[in-house]
């Protein structure tokens, strides 16, 4: 009897023990259908993100080379130490290690990779790392896991600060600008890690010469350690750009500015810097393009350092303007030609008449600027030797309605529209823009100042080197440009550039002649830079300047064009409180010219660079040198 | 004898058994990337399949033995089980915060797993003379003090996931024993009740593994990073898997541990959702199988072990299963027949040995 009940009871039991067996496998069961069926899709991407790393290639950019064919600016291959992020930190002991080796500070290396490690592309930790510091990580690439070390193209500059302002400089797109591109464009090429042109030429045809970044998909273990490459996409390098500057007249450039300055410097003449350019008078092409000073965008390619970047940026003399586009000055004297062009085109004075110079005008009490007097005066005397008082005259009588329509003809007021970044239009002095800022009313003594180049007149050098040119070709107006031609990819020509008209002087020949006579009698004996010319055996029309500075020291000019009878070369130099033009500006023009016509420095009377001949020079010539 | 193998054997068991081992070798063999490196004499397969063979020399040979004789030495070997455990605590080496193993020559053993199948033993032992009698704590009360001894001092190594299966097994065998339903009811609410107490008694690693339990994302790459990364390779498996020794998670390293503990990881990431099914249908056809020769079986000793391993069995499936799928913490129990581990391997053939010992004698009385 209590037999069979425990029979009955067994049986319950077992029932009861069979079906919680049941139950733990159809939970089993049910737990695996949902983990590998209805969330598997989640957990395949989740696995794959485990595995696979992108790793972006970098395209190398387009070549800058200059109008012979020289590189200006290309790349180099460098070596990039990367760690593989897998999700976690890395250990101090690895870190310290590789620190060790990078000569870096561990902590910086540990808080690139804390604040990278969730990504999916390598946390690059050292850019352009040393040959000799790759073979050592290399040698010790087993205690460091997830290391990778990977060749990339780097941007250089092969001349370092060579016509930096104007090639400009590369850097990595941060984050907030890869969103803006992206907004902007979603189907862009532009991604993480992509190097982006920041300024100049760089930045102007960054689309020419970034190429297209490839990538490559690597499966990593656990560790990070690359095991195997599973896709590739090839980069797609830039496109090369043909500049029309000469490197050795850049060079010549460069160098005749940087002596100067220091010379400057040494007389304690405070020059803060220069903007220098030379261009082709018959197409518009630019030949040279200094800004001084300047900076080596070899820094930004490499990664600057802190320490680099306060000393650029707190240089109070901007050396990322670059002042020959973006440099706004009075023009001083060398407007005198757009005075003088005015009132013989108008027929306000005859090349023949004399005026007299008493050292002051007669209707308002102006004078030369050191007082002197230079008695009689016809205007290719009063050109070459640059009186105020004549000017003064010839601005009392073509009035300056029609100063500034003759420097509008000249291109002054507007922007040239060379191709780059940061062009200044500058001004013109006018009734209506006294008008306009101060609301007063305009006088005939500032018609005086507006007629010698003093006044609210403000020009670019790059303006002033049209104007030049204007004057050197017989009146055609050409647009300045630096880039001749972009490339293809194969490198054959995608587009070419050539000379531009922009405008014609309308002018008779006549009158030009004269204007170009009275250029050439400035670096001719007697004339305002007739010491710096001195033996120099290619004749050169010029015009020096001093223009007023209200905040320091006046800024000095030279613009020359040469040679005088069949002009191949226009120069304009501006020193930034240089003082008087011929003695800051004039011997760099001199040496730029040297350079450009293969003159043997030898055979120039005052040395190579001529800031000292203003006191080997007679008392007289000074005179008339500071009277410009 | 061999007659009375070849008819009386439970061949379903043995099949089962062998399948899962041979899977279990298949999967150990992945994870530790024999593909890669090559078959060597060392590896853990080969000493995975020389344990097997030696065993399954050892459990043909038990048949000859009656397993009636294991009552009369069940005092013997629950005095060995306690001997056995202070051992471990005194000579044992100790592995991921846990003194389980002792290292004799080559072989390093790990007397938990052995306890379990003696503790079957001998509680199949005590239970058998208190059938239809455990209606008080009164009578409870011995048994529990018999087997909290052991329990106690396991979890002490500290092994919990072994004190747990003492539980489940005793939990089971107690059920089929007759206890009174009343008893249950009370245990199992005052269980429940002071639960929260036990937060107390655990070690630290074993608070963190329940609360990382709870939120793996606490620490993904310290206590959570298993769970974590086994749900990832037993989901990105899917339906059919990415084919043996296609696992990227395995292969990778992403799963450390995964010829042990997890090698169920291995086995859904690379077999996929099929294969998991079929390794767990094995599972169930074999636990059925021991509750079914534990029904069957004519005294009830017999009936106790072979429920005993059945519920041991079962228990460790779904704390295993359970763990690398992410509903269970993580405890540290093996994979049965397919885990990498001799003791485990041994503890789990013997145990089939013993189950196809006490079916081929049920037989007996049949004819």
């Amino acid at each position: 009897m209590l037999e069979s009940l425990y029979k009955k009871k067994k049986t319950g039991r077992f029932d009861v023990l069979f079906y919680l067996i049941t139950l733990v496998f159809l939970i089993l069961g049910a737990r695996l259908f949902y983990l590998q069926i209805i969330e598997g899709g989640y957990y395949q991407a989740k696995a794959e993100g485990n595995r696979l790393r992108m790793v972006t290639m970098t395209a190398a950019r387009g070549i800058m080379y200059d109008r012979n064919g020289q590189i200006l600016v290309g790349s180099r291959p460098a070596y990039t130490v990367s760690i593989m992020p897998s999700g976690k930190d890395v250990a101090p002991e690895e870190v310290t290690k590789l620190a060790g080796y990078l000569n870096k500070p561990a902590a910086e290396i540990q808080k690139k990779i804390s604040d990278n490690k969730d990504g999916y592309e390598p946390i690059r930790i050292a850019t352009d790392v040393p040959m000799d510091v790759v073979t050592n990580i290399e040698e010790h690439s087993h205690e460091l896991p997830g290391i990778s070390i990977d060749v990339e193209p780097l941007r250089y500059y092969p001349y370092n600060t060579m016509a930096s302002q104007l090639f400009g400089y590369v850097g990595e797109v941060s984050e907030e600008e890869l969103a803006e591109i992206k907004q902007e464009n979603p189907n862009t090429l532009v991604g993480a890690g992509t190097i982006l042109g920041r300024s100049g030429l760089e930045s102007m045809y960054d689309d020419v010469l970034r190429g297209v970044d490839g990538g490559k998909q690597l499966e990593v273990d656990a560790t990070g350690r690359p095991v195997e490459e599973v896709e590739r996409k090839n980069t797609i390098p830039g496109s090369d750009i043909h500049l029309t500057i000469d490197v050795n007249l850049q060079k010549a450039a460069e160098e005749a500015v940087r002596n100067q300055i220091d010379q400057l410097r040494a007389q304690g003449i405070p020059a803060q810097g220069a903007a220098v350019v030379a261009l082709d008078p018959n197409t518009g092409a630019v030949l040279a393009m200094v800004s001084s000073p300047e900076f080596n965008p070899n820094w930004f390619s490499q990664g600057i350092t802190t320490a680099q970047w306060n000393q650029l940026n707190n240089d109070k003399n901007h050396p990322f303007d670059n002042k020959v586009i973006s440099g706004e000055y009075p023009p001083g004297s060398p407007f005198k030609i757009v005075t003088g062009v005015a009132a013989l085109d108008l027929k306000k004075v005859t090349p023949e008449e004399q005026i007299f110079d008493s050292g002051r005008h007669w209707l308002i009490d102006k004078r030369n600027a050191e007082g002197e007097a230079l008695g009689w005066l016809d205007f290719n005397t009063a050109l070459a030797k640059s009186d105020n008082v004549y000017f003064y005259e010839m601005g009392n009588r073509v009035g300056i309605e029609n100063i500034d329509k003759y420097a509008k003809y000249f291109g002054l007021g507007e922007k040239t529209g060379i191709k780059l970044y940061g062009e200044a239009a500058g001004n013109l002095a006018s009734p209506e823009y006294k008008r306009k800022v101060f609301d007063q009313d305009w006088y005939l003594g500032e018609t005086f100042d507006a007629a010698i180049g003093q006044s609210f007149t403000l020009v670019t050098p790059i303006q002033m080197a049209v104007l030049l040119s204007q004057v050197a070709n017989g009146g055609i107006r050409y647009q300045p440009y630096v880039v001749s031609r972009v490339d293809n990819k194969d490198g054959t020509p995608a587009e070419i550039f050539g000379p531009k008209k922009l405008g014609v002087l309308p002018v008779p020949k006549n009158v030009m002649d004269l204007v170009r006579n009275g250029l050439r009698d400035v670096t001719a004996e007697g004339g305002t830079a007739g010491d710096i010319f001195k033996g120099f055996p290619i004749s050169v029309a010029g015009k020096t300047g001093t223009a007023e500075n209200a905040h320091g020291q006046d800024h000095g000019w030279f613009v020359a064009y040469a040679p005088y009878d069949k002009p191949r070369i226009v120069v304009v130099a501006l020193v930034e409180q240089g003082s008087f033009g011929a003695g800051s500006a004039g011997p760099i023009v001199r040496d730029i010219l040297a350079a450009f016509f293969n003159v043997q420095k030898a055979k120039l009377v005052n040395g190579s660079s001529n800031g000292t001949n203003r006191t080997n020079t007679t008392n007289s010539t000074r005179v008339i040198e500071e009277n410009n | 004898m061999w007659q009375r193998i070849w008819r009386d054997w439970d061949w379903t068991i043995v099949i089962c058994t062998v399948l899962l081992v041979a899977t279990g070798i298949i999967a150990i063999g992945s994870a530790t990337h024999v593909n890669q490196d090559g078959l060597q004499l060392s590896d853990l397969v080969t000493r995975q399949t020389i344990f097997f063979l030696v065993n399954a020399i050892i459990v043909i040979a038990i048949q000859w033995i009656d397993y009636h004789k294991l009552r009369d030495w069940s005092n013997a070997i629950y005095v060995l089980t306690i001997v056995m455990l202070f051992a471990v605590m005194v000579v044992g080496t100790s592995a991921l915060g846990a003194q389980r193993w002792i290292q004799i020559g080559p072989i390093t053993i790990q007397p938990s797993e052995f306890s379990k199948l003696l503790m079957i033993i001998c509680m199949a032992k005590l239970l058998e003379s208190r059938i239809n009698k455990l209606n008080s704590f009164k009578e409870l009360l011995p048994c529990v003090i018999y087997v909290g001894i052991p329990t106690l001092l396991v979890f002490t190594q500290p092994d919990l996931g072994t004190s747990l299966v003492y539980m489940a097994i005793f939990i089971g065998m107690t059920f089929v024993a007759g206890i009174r339903m009343r008893l249950v009811q009370i245990v199992a609410g005052a269980a429940v009740l002071l639960a929260p107490l036990g937060w107390f008694v655990l070690k630290e690693y074993q608070k963190q593994r329940i609360l990382v339990f709870l939120n793996p994302d606490i620490d993904p790459f310290g206590s959570g990073y298993h769970i974590i990364q086994s749900k990832i390779a037993i989901g990105s498996g899917m339906i059919l898997g990415k084919g043996l020794f296609g696992g990227t998670q395995s292969q990778l390293n992403f799963l450390p541990e995964n010829h042990t503990d997890f090698i169920f990881s291995v086995i859904g990431e690379e077999l996929g959702f099929i294969g998991c099914v079929i390794v767990l249908l094995l599972l169930f056809m074999l636990i059925y199988r021991s509750i079914r020769v534990a029904y069957s079986c004519n005294d009830t000793f017999g009936m106790l072990l072979a429920t005993g391993i059945g519920s041991m069995l079962t228990f460790e499936v779904l704390v295993n299963v359970g763990m690398t799928t992410g509903i269970m913490p993580v405890t540290g129990i093996p994979l049965p027949f397919i885990s990498y581990g001799v003791s485990a391997l041994t503890t789990n053939m013997l145990s089939i040995g013993l189950l196809l010992n006490i079916a081929m004698q049920r037989k007996k009385y049949m004819f």
